[in-house]
């Protein structure tokens, strides 16, 4: 007998809190601005201050955004498959970890593109800027015609957890296929909370993005712990977050299967030395062949093989050297 | 060999194309930026009737950017200029020998205080003094927002986004936090 009275009880607060809240809703924003003392009633020659206004980033420095983006895989491709240099790569991945990452504070990525992509395909009323769609595209059609060449040297999370890869162990094939199963469960979470509704939806790639708090030297401390985590790991095992977590990495490993082109390692009768599997922290080289949906485009391979790259450059110096000859 | 390359080349192409098309779809549905910003009628710090409560600091806490992307602004043509700010000093604090409250509201010194033209010793009250607020060093605590309303003020400094700091995030994490509802996401030229 005595619920009725209390849940009574209860909506009648619910409905005082809720007339509240609609009543300082309904009050309309607005200022006595009559009171307010002008220029000509204060006189000698008093101005009114400027209110400062900072405007968005200028459109056309977010096209040079996209041209820079396209501009850097350009290079990427450059490098690792005509000039095969590990060291300009390097200095490439350092830029691109400068620019897209601490400059532009990670965003707008590709990465994170796809779930505007997502959503605007499900929801007619959302607008996705052109930039945007470019920021998708792009990477994509190169993967298409190059391999992962956005992921070597562009991509400022993998730059950032490239630059940190310092005694890599080969992960067992059979742990690292299936951890990387992973990527496309997160691509469907991450494409599942896109398509809600507009209030319900939530961007979890860049609400659970580890490195961008780095970036933007500001972030919640769980995400911190959790960036300096994958960082740490990566010591160890190259590039955990591309190999298996990344959604978007998923999408370009079932373009680049199409790839007319990508590094390639040649078997050598002669000299099968398998240097560079052991140099490969990915994995992408089985069977003395680049497995090209793996291959993350560090040209760490080339650099390694004695008969090419780097290492065959420095034998041929220490060759033309006319002390040795004697 | 030759064969696989074809079907390779046709499977690429079918890609190619679909992404061509989705990219045409999306560009012709687009319709220009959109930029996130704070609703002042809605904001518990600005909107009028909400006197003697604590000032929601979530958008200081709340914000990916470093200090936050949103600032307090005066509206220096609405500003009263008073001689006691109630948003510039701690008016609950002791007064001091110049007849002034003894401390200032803001935890960050942020607004800085300049008396227009010249000032009359006899008669303060009837001076004026300008506020300006230092955009750099203001993260966005509402507190001054909370105190420049009715009974004292008049409501000139409201919280805004200042877009050059703001990274556009698709889920604001402020709107997420915000009991108000006060940030929404409009049109780059309605916003401004």
């Amino acid at each position: 007998m005595s619920r009725v009275p209390e849940a009574l009880g209860r909506a009648c607060v619910l409905l005082v809190l809720l007339a509240h809240s609609a009543l300082a809703q309904a009050i309309p924003y607005q200022r006595p601005v009559d009171t307010a003392p002008q220029a000509n009633s204060i006189g000698g020659g008093y101005k009114v201050p400027p209110v400062q206004k900072p405007l968005p980033r200028d459109y056309w420095l977010q096209v040079v955004d996209a041209v820079a983006l396209s501009a850097a895989m350009g290079v990427s491709v450059w490098l690792v498959l005509k000039r095969r240099s590990r060291k300009w790569l390097t200095a490439l991945t350092i830029g691109s970890l400068a620019y897209f990452g601490f400059y532009r504070e990670g965003c707008i990525c590709p990465i994170g593109s796809l779930q505007n992509v997502v959503v605007a395909l499900a929801d007619p009323k959302y607008s996705i800027p052109m930039l945007v769609t470019a920021t998708f595209v792009l990477p994509l059609v190169v993967a298409l015609y190059f391999g992962r060449a956005f992921c070597g040297g562009v991509c400022a999370l993998g730059a950032i957890q490239e630059l940190v890869v310092l005694k890599p162990v080969q992960v067992p094939r059979r742990l690292d296929r299936a951890l990387g199963l992973l990527k496309y469960v997160y691509l469907g979470l991450a494409i599942l909370f896109a398509v809600k509704p507009a209030l319900t939806r939530d961007f979890l790639i860049c609400r659970f993005d580890p490195f961008v708090g780095f970036f933007r030297r500001n972030g919640a401390p769980h995400m911190l712990i959790l960036g300096g985590g994958f960082l740490v790991l990566g010591m160890f095992v190259g590039r955990p977050y591309c190999r298996y977590l990344c959604p978007y990495g998923g999408l370009l490993a079932w373009c680049t299967r199409l790839a007319r082109r990508g590094v390639t390692v040649t078997p050598n009768k002669e000299l099968d030395c398998g240097l560079c599997a052991e140099a490969c922290p990915y994995g992408a080289i089985e069977k003395m062949r680049a497995v090209r949906r793996n291959c993350l485009y560090c040209a760490r391979c080339y650099a390694s093989c004695p008969c090419d790259g780097e290492l065959a450059h420095a034998k041929a110096g220490l060759v033309d050297l006319p002390g040795a000859a004697s | 060999m030759s064969e696989d390359l074809t079907r390779r080349g046709f499977a690429r192409g079918t890609v190619l194309a679909v992404l061509a098309g989705g990219a045409a779809f999306l560009v012709k549905k687009a319709n220009g930026q959109v930029v996130w910003q704070v609703n002042a009628a809605r904001c518990i710090n600005s909107r009028l009737g909400e006197v003697g409560v604590e000032a929601c600091n979530l958008c200081t806490t709340e914000c990916v950017v470093a200090l936050s992307a949103v600032r307090a602004v005066n509206e220096y043509a609405k500003c009263g200029r008073c001689n006691i700010c109630p948003a510039y000093f701690n008016i609950t604090s002791a007064v001091n020998e110049l007849g002034q409250p003894s401390e200032k509201l803001c935890p960050r010194d942020a607004i800085a205080r300049k008396p227009i033209g010249k000032v009359d010793p006899e008669d303060p009250a009837n001076n004026f003094y300008e506020y300006i607020i230092d955009e750099e060093k203001c993260d966005g605590c509402g507190k001054c927002v909370m105190k420049c309303k009715e009974p004292l003020g008049l409501g000139s400094i409201t919280l805004r986004i200042r877009y050059d700091k703001c990274v556009n995030c698709n889920r604001c994490s402020i709107a997420r936090a915000c009991p108000q509802n006060a940030l929404l996401q409009l049109p780059v030229g309605q916003a401004l």
